[in-house]
């Protein structure tokens, strides 16, 4: 009975939502708020601190540096909605990379095959990732540490432990097209659209929510959860693949050490948009504020030359702070929808 | 004759075993187990010198047997002890090192010369007050980072002129390669009067490299070059260069002359790099561990530095 209630509940809200719409984009809009007024203070506060912070070529520099993490992000995003997490992102962008790197230059093959085998490699690990995890009902955080191994060891193996220099063929993924942004930028933005979109109005996103909020209710609701997780972890496998290509092009050389700890940047923006790690709750607009906010303090922290022990203090010290407003934000939200 | 067969059995079997054990009895006393413990092995630096080592070993193979390994990232101390650790459980006669850490690593290996085995230091120096507050002395065998990056600096100031602002990339700067080639780059700096404006760590690496690279450029608009402690951060400069559309205005260098940086020194977009020879470093380390080895040198008498050579590289 208390699955079933549940669901029909969990139900009843997504049509409230939408039969609601003022009241569902207020609770966005106050979402975007709080992180707007974050991103607008630091902002200020490096403008104040650095004579040259407050400019253009900042702004440019941190939009071309954002879309491999932000697209990463947005696969984060996802998966820890349906309540899991992925680990291996940072590895295997590194793989995606030097696949890219070894295929360009030991095959010479063209870029578009190259990103297109680098990509298929992402989602190949993703896939693993999902399939396993699923198949065997292992929780996702053990099986993507294994992937984060495996593809790591693979990106050494593809570029046998050495920097690969690409060159200018791979250049034209972050080369500056409009203004002074690149394809990179404007394929991130595309994808973070996208996914927002897909979450919050079509049956796959609610799916994902519920997955994340009641795996067991989805199930009796006679809905198989595990096609849809696998895809998550397929997707995310994906963007991470893509973001590889993206920083193998900024870089304009596949980088075997490419993306260590990038998991934990990339969970730390993620939650900081808000997106519980519990399941359930997390929204992809939000997602690429925290990559904003976090990509935002790391220039400045290095534009104003901070040290290394004050940048990680200070950027330990922002990931908490988001969390714990995040979560009074969460406690009101609660209280005022009963 | 079954009682016969046994017998020969027996003493057959006897016979493998004490050839077996006698060999093995001999492979103690002249065939001496060197471990060499690296750095990272991503990266390709220690790649390199690791390669070297095992071709020497190769053409050795009668003198000596070698144990390789290395740890995961350059900054993962803990492991790297754990390794020397297990080389005491191996009954090493030697351990050839490069510390992932100058201090971290000296009690470990305080406890390794204790039980016996000789103890050289490759690549990254040991703490000299680490090492004297321990107690012991670690032959370092290696090239003096401090002077190989002045010779890198050197060549860069040639085209400086007083006053004129560059930064610099460090290392993971705790470690004392890092904290060496800093300083020779600004001893280089202070002789032709530049200004260094900006250091910062780029932890070795491109990416991270990169991001302080872009922001420092943006910081200070007339940077005339950046000196990177490795050519991993100089590519990552030079990409920040290119996005910033100074290509050409700022000046780079870097260390190691790793092969992905030849197209860079090619076309001047890196103009000077340094070659520390990594494929000999470990070998001229097994060597001098091998002499003592063999000599039956007592840790405490081996010389405190043999220095190698440092090329500079500028095509």
């Amino acid at each position: 009975m208390y699955p079933i209630n549940q669901i029909r509940e969990s139900l009843m809200t997504t049509q409230h939502h939408s039969t609601n719409a003022l009241r569902s984009i207020k609770h966005q809009f106050g979402d975007y708020l709080g992180l707007m007024i974050a991103l607008l203070l630091m902002i200020g506060l490096f403008s104040y601190l650095s004579q040259y912070f407050l400019s253009l070529d900042t702004f440019t520099t941190i939009a071309n540096e954002i879309p491999a993490v932000a697209v990463t992000a947005v696969g984060m995003t996802f998966i820890l909605i349906i309540g899991g997490i992925d680990l291996s992102v940072g590895s295997v962008m590194a793989l995606a990379s030097a696949v890219a790197g070894i295929a360009m230059l030991q095959w010479h093959w063209s870029l578009l095959p190259a990103v297109g085998l680098a990509m298929l490699t992402g989602l190949l690990t993703g896939l693993v990732n999902g399939a396993i995890s699923v198949g065997w009902r292992l929780p996702s955080f053990i099986v993507t540490l294994g992937m984060l191994e495996v593809a790591r060891g693979g990106a050494y193996i593809a570029t046998d432990s050495k920097t690969q220099y690409i060159g200018g063929a791979i250049d034209w993924l972050s080369a500056p097209v409009a203004g002074q942004l690149s394809p990179s930028f404007f394929i991130a933005i595309a994808i973070v659209i996208i996914a927002q979109i897909v979450l919050v109005k079509t049956v796959f996103g609610r799916y994902m929510v519920g997955i994340g909020t009641n795996e067991e209710a989805i199930r009796l609701a006679g809905v198989d959860p595990r096609p849809v997780k696998i895809a998550v972890f397929a997707i995310t496998g994906l963007l991470a693949g893509l973001a590889g290509i993206m920083q193998a092009s900024r870089l304009e050389a596949a980088d075997p050490n490419a993306g260590i700890g990038a998991e934990l940047v990339v969970i730390a923006a993620v939650v900081i948009g808000g997106t519980s790690l519990m399941g359930g709750r997390g929204s992809v607009a939000n997602t690429f504020l925290g990559v904003l906010l976090i990509s935002v303090l790391e220039a400045g922290l290095a534009q104003i030359g901070a040290s290394e022990p004050t940048k990680r203090i200070i950027t330990g010290c922002v990931i908490i702070v988001a969390v714990v407003l995040d979560m009074y934000r969460e406690r009101r939200r609660n209280r005022r929808s009963h | 004759m079954n009682t016969r067969r046994f017998a020969l059995k027996t003493m057959a079997a006897m016979t493998t075993f004490g050839l077996f054990a006698g060999s093995h009895a001999f492979a103690d006393a002249a065939h001496p187990k060197v471990a060499l413990v690296m750095k990272s092995l991503a990266n390709e630096f220690f790649q390199t010198m690791q390669d070297g080592a095992k071709a020497y070993q190769k053409q050795h193979s009668k003198n000596f047997d070698l144990i390789s390994n290395g740890i995961k990232d350059e900054t993962d101390t803990a492991a790297q002890i754990k390794i020397v650790q297990q080389m005491m459980v191996e009954k090493v006669d030697a351990i050839v090192i490069a510390p992932a850490d100058s201090k971290a690593l000296v009690p470990v290996l305080k406890e390794a010369t204790a039980k016996g085995i000789i103890v050289v230091n490759i690549d990254n120096k040991l703490d000299a007050d680490a090492l004297k507050e321990k107690g012991i002395s670690v032959p370092f065998v290696g090239p003096n980072n401090r002077t190989g990056a002045k010779l890198v600096g050197d060549y860069l100031a040639k085209t400086l002129k007083a006053g004129d602002k560059v930064a610099i990339l460090e290392g993971v700067s705790t470690t004392l390669n890092a904290q060496q080639r800093t300083a020779g780059f600004k001893d280089a700096m202070a002789a032709v009067k530049a200004n260094v404006t900006n250091v910062q760590s780029g932890e070795w690496e491109m990416d991270k490299a990169n991001t302080i690279a872009s922001a420092m450029l943006r910081e200070t608009p007339d940077l005339k070059a950046i000196l990177a402690g490795n050519d991993n951060m100089a590519l990552g400069a030079v990409a920040a260069i290119k996005t910033a559309g100074k290509t050409g205005k700022v000046k780079v260098v870097g260390y190691d002359n790793i092969s992905a940086i030849q197209p860079m020194l090619k076309d001047g977009r890196v103009l000077a790099t340094a070659d520390q020879y990594g494929a000999q470093q470990a070998v001229f380390g097994i060597e001098t561990a091998l002499k003592a080895v063999k000599a039956k040198t007592p840790q405490n008498q081996l010389p405190a530095v043999v220095e190698t050579k440092v090329k500079l590289v500028t095509k």
